[in-house]
């Protein structure tokens, strides 16, 4: 039987949420400063 | 009693590192500028070129920002004249710089009038220059140290100086010690005691702060000169900005005042 | 309905409750008001509105400039406003010492006994209330003694400043005298406050005892509180000379008042500089009475004494580094204001003379960082449930090392003609890039990210978490971790060396802003994961020496780094006494080398160590007593010294 929710999966949720928390937070201070970024976090101006 | 000693003995080597680092980096010493009377006889262009290179460096601190590190332009290591006249050709240029000589003043004076790309301040988009006015404390050159930087941008690169050569007094901004006022005998003597060439284009100046004067006698009658002197902010001139000092006057005599006046309505184009 | 008992409790809690509200919201608006008023008290001058871009952009003064202060008429009232003097260098009296360094060793010494005397009180507050929560009488005692030490330095606070006064006044009279005209009767207020300062800390300190339960017991945390307020209230007004010389506002460019108190205190450096010293003097006032208690445990006889001297050092060493993690960023805010307000300055401090003065200063953090660090992982022997973390501390301290060289790498090499000429440059190829900001503030936040981490480790060492969702928690924690040193490494290498100046200055307040995040989600979420944990014995006492010597290195590294930000703080100011608008033609015009500087610096702590000793000393004194001796049978018996209560 396989388990629903492995131990990686857990992992794989948690890591890849905190990494967009991570490029959220990036986007928002950078912009907040009147520095925007694409997507790819490169300089906008 | 041990404790204390060894504490101690603790404390004061940890202090030692640190005393020991101070004096073992690189000791400079920040010295504030002496004022030097400069003697205009034996001046030479040579020397006067040797000069703006001195105060470069030293009075006008221009180094602390015009270098390698990307802040302002590396104005030691570029060509000036060749970028002044890419810059004034530029089309976002807004200055009234009309040659090269009146763009380094410009920059100098005025560094708003025209941000070079990529050094504007930090989200202003270029529209705003970080760098401070020259005439102004704290660095409050002279004409004459401008001049001497021009000459010095000029010649490094090996272009043609077109800046004259000093030849009046120059009015140096704080010299202490006392001094009796002593009355212009001359027109002349009038605009150099008053600093109106550091703002108006008349005799060598090529300010542009204030509206040239160089055939001030076509556009106003003897009365209007006079009230501009008198009384500046009666009327502003189109474009400028209405700074002329008002206090001109109050100092003035009238003998002064006329011979400044008669000056200035002779001063026509041909 | 209630029964006549319950009714009876019922109404004891309303009072004591309402007793609490009143009190605080009573003291609160108070303390507004104080605080408000105070430094708003107008002083009579001619405040006629110049329009400020008029005077700036004038000529310098005519050539019948004279000694006396500039006359410049005002544009829209014409009436007369004094502007500051200018002075000669015969105008400054010499007593044959240099004038500066006087001022200097005055000054210094004075700024770190008013920095101690203030930030006392902050913590003793906290730790007070703590006490009153956790019912533990430990946490009142150790507030009590906290406050017992500041009670003496708070003498010698006012004789240091009565000196430099002082001195202030007989060697720079004209300095003196134009800031007089410009602060005006705010510097009365200001001496007024210090009756109100002294009246509330002496009742304060001794009401402690009779003050000590129940509703007393607010009554004595309202004071605490009323004393901080007056305190804070000291130290923004003192801010606002200091930061008046740095950035004159409410003054023309002739230095002539044109606005109103409020425009003078409120410059662009001064709230910048209250928040830097307000955290600093806390971390600096933990520091000292980490010293104490160290100096303490040393000398210690019982192992009672021994625990409640280890458990007091690890108290110290937390506030310390606790003020000390966001000590950096408000540093950040501060230069970045400089900056604003004058490029000229920011560069001066930063990329000029004084800059060689930063590597010193990252010596000075590698050692605070290293010692509390320290001081933390052999604070591990007080648990056994260390014991499973026991192996991060080695890599923890491989990233302080290794931040601690990135940090103390120069850009610019110390090299002869030779040596510049062989190596091709002042630069070397590999090094070199370490030396400009972008691999410092990685190395800055990757070092505060790892001294949190000491902090949290230490803090789970004693618990054993039972919450149901410890594995998710913990994934979460370490995902974190991971990331933001990540995070940090990407921004500093990318927009510190691939593009451009602005884009690099902004993406080292998005590192800020990870290791703040770091900070607080281990903070919340370990909470969060405690609820219900099972506690591990802590054996406080059973801690090493060594481990007391960290606490020394901490104090000491702490006084040397804030002599010379003194240092840096007043060189920015070149050859003015008030910056652009009152020219210092002292003989003292000029930046004193690093070195002199450096010696100046040594003096003064020496200084201040001796005199922190002492104080330490009379606090110990305070609470000696000598036993009454027992005559018996022809001799005497030696008398007994024995600690009395506390």
């Amino acid at each position: 039987m396989i388990k629903p929710k492995s131990a990686l999966f857990h992992f794989v949720v948690v890591f890849t949420g905190v990494l967009l928390a991570f490029y959220a937070l990036d986007q928002l201070v950078m912009f907040a400063q009147g520095l925007p970024l694409n997507w790819d976090l490169s300089p906008a101006q | 009693m041990g404790s204390l000693l060894k504490v101690l003995g603790f404390s004061l080597s940890l202090i030692l590192v640190f005393t020991l680092v101070a004096n073992l980096l690189p000791q400079l010493e920040g010295e504030a500028p002496v004022e030097e009377e400069i003697n205009l006889g034996e001046l030479t262009m040579g020397s006067f070129v040797a000069l703006g290179e001195q105060i470069f460096s030293g009075k006008g601190t221009c180094t602390l920002c015009h270098n390698n590190m990307g802040r302002a332009p590396d104005l030691r290591v570029d060509n000036v004249v060749e970028n002044a006249q890419k810059r004034m050709s530029d089309e976002r240029y807004q200055g009234k710089a009309i040659d090269v000589e009146g763009y380094l003043r410009e920059s100098m004076v005025e560094p708003g009038a025209y941000v070079v790309a990529g050094f504007g301040k930090k989200g202003s988009n270029d529209s705003e220059s970080p760098m401070p006015k020259v005439l102004n404390p704290p660095i409050q050159l002279t004409e004459v140290e401008i001049d001497a930087i021009i000459a010095f941008l000029q010649a490094k690169d090996g272009n043609e100086v077109t800046v004259e050569l000093p030849t009046d007094t120059p009015v140096m901004a704080d010299k202490t010690g006392v001094e009796a006022p002593q009355v212009a005998q001359s027109a002349e003597e009038v605009l150099a005691k008053y600093s109106c060439t550091a703002c108006h284009a008349v005799m060598e100046s090529g300010a542009t702060v204030g509206p040239g004067l160089k055939n001030v006698g076509n556009r106003l009658s003897a009365n209007e000169i006079r009230q501009s002197v008198v009384d500046p902010a009666a009327v502003i001139a189109e474009g400028f900005p209405p700074i002329m000092p008002p206090t001109i006057a109050e100092n003035m005599t009238v003998k002064e005042l006329e011979m400044l006046v008669r000056y200035l309505t002779q001063q026509k184009s041909e | 309905m209630l029964s006549p008992e319950n009714k009876k409790r019922l109404l004891l809690k309303l009072a004591t409750m309402k007793y609490k509200r009143v009190s605080f919201a009573g003291l609160a608006i108070l303390s507004l008001l104080l605080f408000s008023l105070t430094p708003s008290i107008e002083h009579g001058s001619l405040l006629a509105e110049v329009n400020a871009e008029q005077l700036t952009a004038t000529q310098p003064v005519q050539a019948t400039a004279t000694k006396e202060a500039t006359k410049v008429a005002d544009a829209l009232t014409g009436a007369t406003l004094t502007g500051a003097p200018r002075t000669t260098a015969g105008d400054y009296p010499q007593i044959g010492f240099s004038s500066r360094s006087i001022v200097w060793f005055f000054a210094q010494m004075h700024l770190f006994l008013a920095a101690f005397v203030l930030a006392v009180p902050i913590f003793v507050f906290f730790i007070e209330y703590l006490g009153v929560k956790t019912a533990e009488s430990r946490y009142d005692d150790m507030a009590k003694e906290f406050m017992r030490i500041s009670m003496t330095a708070y003498a010698i606070t006012a004789l240091f400043g009565g000196a430099l006064a002082f001195a202030l006044f007989l060697l720079y009279p004209h300095l003196m005298a134009y800031l007089m005209k410009v602060f005006g009767a705010q510097t009365l207020v200001y001496a007024l406050l210090f009756f109100a300062e002294s009246a509330i800390l002496y009742i304060y300190y001794y009401s402690w005892d009779g003050l000590k339960y129940g509703n007393r017991k607010w009554v004595h945390l309202s004071l605490g509180l009323l004393l901080n307020v007056v305190g804070t209230t000291l130290l923004v007004m003192a801010n606002a000379w200091a930061t008046f010389t740095m950035a004159p506002s409410g003054v023309d460019a002739g230095g002539a008042v044109t606005g109103g108190i409020w425009e003078i205190i409120r410059g662009p450096l001064w709230n910048p500089v209250n928040l830097h010293r307000f955290i600093a003097n806390i971390a600096f006032g933990g520091a000292i009475v980490g010293a104490y208690a160290a100096f303490k445990f040393l000398s210690a006889r019982t192992l009672e004494q021994k625990a409640h001297y280890d458990w007091m050092g690890y108290t110290s060493n937390f506030i310390a580094v606790l003020a000390f993690l966001p000590l950096p960023f408000a540093g950040y805010w501060l230069m970045a204001e400089i900056y604003a307000y004058s490029q000229q300055m920011g560069i001066t401090a930063m990329g000029g003379i004084l800059a060689w003065l930063f590597i010193i200063q990252a010596v000075l953090i590698g050692t605070i960082l290293l010692a509390s660090n320290f001081y933390l992982w052999s604070g591990m022997s007080r648990c056994d449930g260390s014991k499973r973390y026991q192996w991060m501390v080695k890599y923890i301290a491989g990233v302080l090392v290794l931040g601690f060289l990135i940090w103390v790498t120069p850009h610019t090499l110390i090299l002869s003609s030779g040596e510049m000429a062989q190596l091709g440059g002042s630069h070397h190829h590999i090094l070199g890039p370490l030396g400009i900001m972008p691999a410092k503030n990685i190395a800055v936040n990757l070092m505060l990210i790892a001294t949190f981490l000491s902090f949290q480790l230490f803090r789970r060492s004693d618990k054993i978490i039972t919450v149901s969702w410890a594995k998710t928690g913990n994934l979460l924690l370490i995902s974190i971790y991971v990331i933001a040193v990540a995070n940090i490494i990407f921004l500093g290498v990318y927009f510190g060396y691939f593009t451009n100046t602005v884009y690099k200055v902004g993406s080292s307040v998005a590192q800020v802003c990870s290791t703040l995040v770091v900070i607080f989600a281990g903070v919340t979420i370990d909470s969060m994961m405690f609820k219900g944990a099972k506690t591990l014995p802590t054996v406080w006492g059973r801690v090493s020496d060594r481990a007391q010597y960290a606490l020394f290195a901490l104090p000491v590294a702490f006084t040397w780094l804030m002599a010379l930000m003194g240092y840096v703080r007043s060189s920015i100011r070149t050859h003015w006494h008030v910056y652009a608008v009152m020219k210092d033609n002292s003989p003292d015009n000029f930046i004193p080398s690093i070195g002199y500087a450096g010696n100046m610096i040594t003096l003064v702590t020496i200084a201040f160590l001796l005199i922190t000793l002492f104080i330490f000393w009379i606090a110990s004194l305070s609470s000696k007593q000598q036993v009454k001796p027992v005559e018996s049978a022809g001799y005497r018996q030696q008398s007994i010294e024995v600690m009395g209560k506390k």
